[in-house]
């Protein structure tokens, strides 16, 4: 039974039953929207809207492949709002589940329970991630299901590689998140550092080939996410092994913080 | 074997030293009152013991080992309640219960119906809608859910209505009848001398007095007062064996005697005695004694007697 093998993530999952299915719903809503009315829209209208934007906008949005079906979903879904919401909820998440409860000192009987931090921080770890994944699924499968019944040009191997990228892309801020709130015990400080770095991010993917830097594609996770198409080419296992490295570090950092310092204080 | 033991133990926050130089010692299957003003550092040694804290320096050991060395098999020993227990959701009082169990591998799940029935909890209440009352029993059952060996309890309590205060009293006592060692801090002595064995009195992060609760109330001393037929000089009594915080209000005399009464008796036979009386003082103005340090001597007509 989970609730005896790992009983820190198993009262977790079992507290974020509620928002998880909210913020699914919200997801299921938005994913919905955006994909069902791309049939609607001409390509006709979507190039004249396309040529009257300014190209810096164009480029920040990724909308010069609007006018195909992967173009306009990475450009929404997976490039703009789905990356959005899900960071907010991860971050917001992350920063909760280990410095937020410990601020309020929901913590203490866990901490003071026979569990080492390790285990509670790692426990808590997992409890993000799989929150993340059930989300990011719900994205991959409205996408799925609307991409099949709109008959849209978008092979569900490729909505797989990009919800992968999506989904290491907000592991990464959520954690990281998690992380600095683990080390330092503030769960403001964890928000202002995984929310900067993940606006930093985005902007640095966003005004690069407009101001053709090299370096901020280089150093943006965003970068790493979008720059190979995932929803038109498939899997690249470098890029994607690029956006691991985050979580993995950042855990790695988290447990090393949560282990030394005082708690609840 | 000390259960729990501590020496020199210090601890800072940032510049602010809130444990200095803390020597415990807590006997096996004793009792033990940790009492002392808010803000003394009652609960910044309790959270050392459990290794939320680590040491400024000095040294803490539970069983025989750091807080730290120890790890969660020794924190399989101990049950312990916080100080201010905060929880919160939607989650009902059982199913908190029904996890705090399992975090200690299911120990402690088969007695939270006995236990919640005999503190009248109900377990079926969402965590959230409980009063802090409710809180508190909650923080009771799981300290003492799992038959621990060690009871640490900050503030215990606070909190509960004196039926219930006494309900608590009760389980301490049959824990230690059980073999358990319990050490429980508390700003009020009186609500822990009844079921206390040896107290330590703790005032600005370091230990003043560590004594049975029985000596620590014949070391309270008397309050008396002399009624004279007329004026006498306050010099006469000030500087006797024993005797202090002398103060007069016309031709009575107030003071605080402590041992062997036969110098004053000798002073005050010089004059005529109109009336007398001599009465034993609560533990709780000991406490206020320690409370107010030897800088700080109020006049005894401040001191409160209500008859704890
Ligand atoms: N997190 C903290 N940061 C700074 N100072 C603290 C903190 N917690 C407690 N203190 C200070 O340490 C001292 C001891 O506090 P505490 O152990 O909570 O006392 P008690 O439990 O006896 O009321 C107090 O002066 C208090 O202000
Ligand atoms: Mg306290």
């Amino acid at each position: 039974m989970a609730a005896e093998t790992v009983p820190v993530l198993a009262g977790v999952m079992r507290e974020q039953r509620r928002p998880l299915v909210l913020w699914g719903l919200a997801l299921t809503a938005v994913s919905t929207l955006y994909i069902a009315i791309y049939p609607t829209m001409g390509i006709d209208e979507m190039a004249s809207m396309v040529d009257n934007l300014p190209e810096a906008l164009i480029n920040a949005l990724n909308y010069d492949e609007i006018g195909t079906a992967a173009g306009y979903i990475s450009s929404t879904v997976y490039g703009l709002l789905g990356p959005a919401l899900l960071l907010i909820f991860a971050i917001a998440t992350g920063t909760r589940l280990v410095a937020g409860q410990e601020e309020d000192g929901t913590l203490e009987l866990e901490l003071t329970a026979p569990v080492s931090r390790t285990r509670v921080l790692l426990e808590r770890v997992a409890a993000l991630w799989c929150n993340v994944a059930v989300l990011v699924a719900v994205v991959a499968v409205v996408t799925i299901v609307l991409a099949a019944v709109l008959d849209l040009d978008v092979t569900v191997g490729n909505v797989l590689a990009a919800s992968t990228g999506l989904l290491l892309l907000v592991l990464g801020f959520g954690t990281v998140g998690l992380a600095a709130g683990a080390i330092t015990g503030r769960r403001a400080i964890g928000l202002g550092v995984a929310a900067g770095l993940a606006v930093l991010a985005f902007m640095l993917n966003a005004i690069a080939p407009t101001v053709e830097a090299e370096w901020m594609t280089i150093v943006s996770p965003f970068s790493w996410f979008l720059d190979g198409r995932p929803l038109a080419t498939g899997f690249d296992l470098s890029r994607l092994a690029l956006l691991a490295t985050v979580p993995v570090l950042a855990v790695a950092a988290a447990v090393v913080g949560f282990r030394r310092r005082d708690l609840m204080v | 074997m000390a259960v729990i033991r501590t020496e020199g133990l210090v601890k800072d926050y940032g510049k602010v030293r809130a444990l200095a130089g803390v020597d415990l010692d807590v006997a096996e299957g004793e009792i033990f009152g940790f009492v002392g003003p808010n803000g003394a550092g009652k609960t910044t040694t309790i959270r050392v013991l459990l290794d939320l804290l680590r040491p400024t320096a000095g040294r803490a050991e539970v069983f025989g080992v750091t807080p730290v060395q120890g790890g969660p098999s020794l924190r399989a020993r101990i049950g312990y309640l916080p100080g201010e227990l905060a929880m919160s959701g939607r989650r009902t009082a059982g199913d908190l219960l029904r996890h705090l169990a399992s975090l200690r591998g299911g120990a402690g799940g088969n007695r939270i119906g006995a236990l919640s029935e005999r503190f009248g909890l109900d377990l079926n209440r969402p965590i959230r809608s409980l009063s802090k009352g409710n809180k508190q029993k909650v923080g009771v059952v799981q300290a003492f859910m799992h038959g621990p060996e060690l009871l640490i309890l900050d503030e215990p309590t606070s909190g509960l209505d004196p039926l219930l205060q006494r309900e608590c009293l009760d389980l301490m006592r049959e824990a230690r009848d059980g073999g358990a060692t319990v050490f429980m801090s508390s700003h009020v002595l009186g609500e822990i001398e009844d079921v206390a064995g040896r107290v330590a009195i703790i005032r600005d992060g370091v230990i003043v007095d560590v004594d049975d609760v029985g000596a620590l109330r014949s070391r309270a001393g008397q309050v008396v007062e002399l009624r004279f037929s007329g004026r006498v000089d306050i010099d006469e009594f000030r500087n006797l064996p024993g005797v202090r915080d002398v103060t007069l209000d016309g031709s009575t005399m107030r003071c605080m005697l402590h041992g062997e009464p036969d110098a004053l008796l000798k002073a005050a036979a010089r004059h005529r005695v109109l009336a007398w009386s001599a009465h034993e003082r609560e533990l709780e103005d000991l406490f206020i004694d320690f409370y107010r340090g030897p800088s700080d001597r109020r006049q005894p007509e401040e001191v409160t007697f209500d008859g704890r």
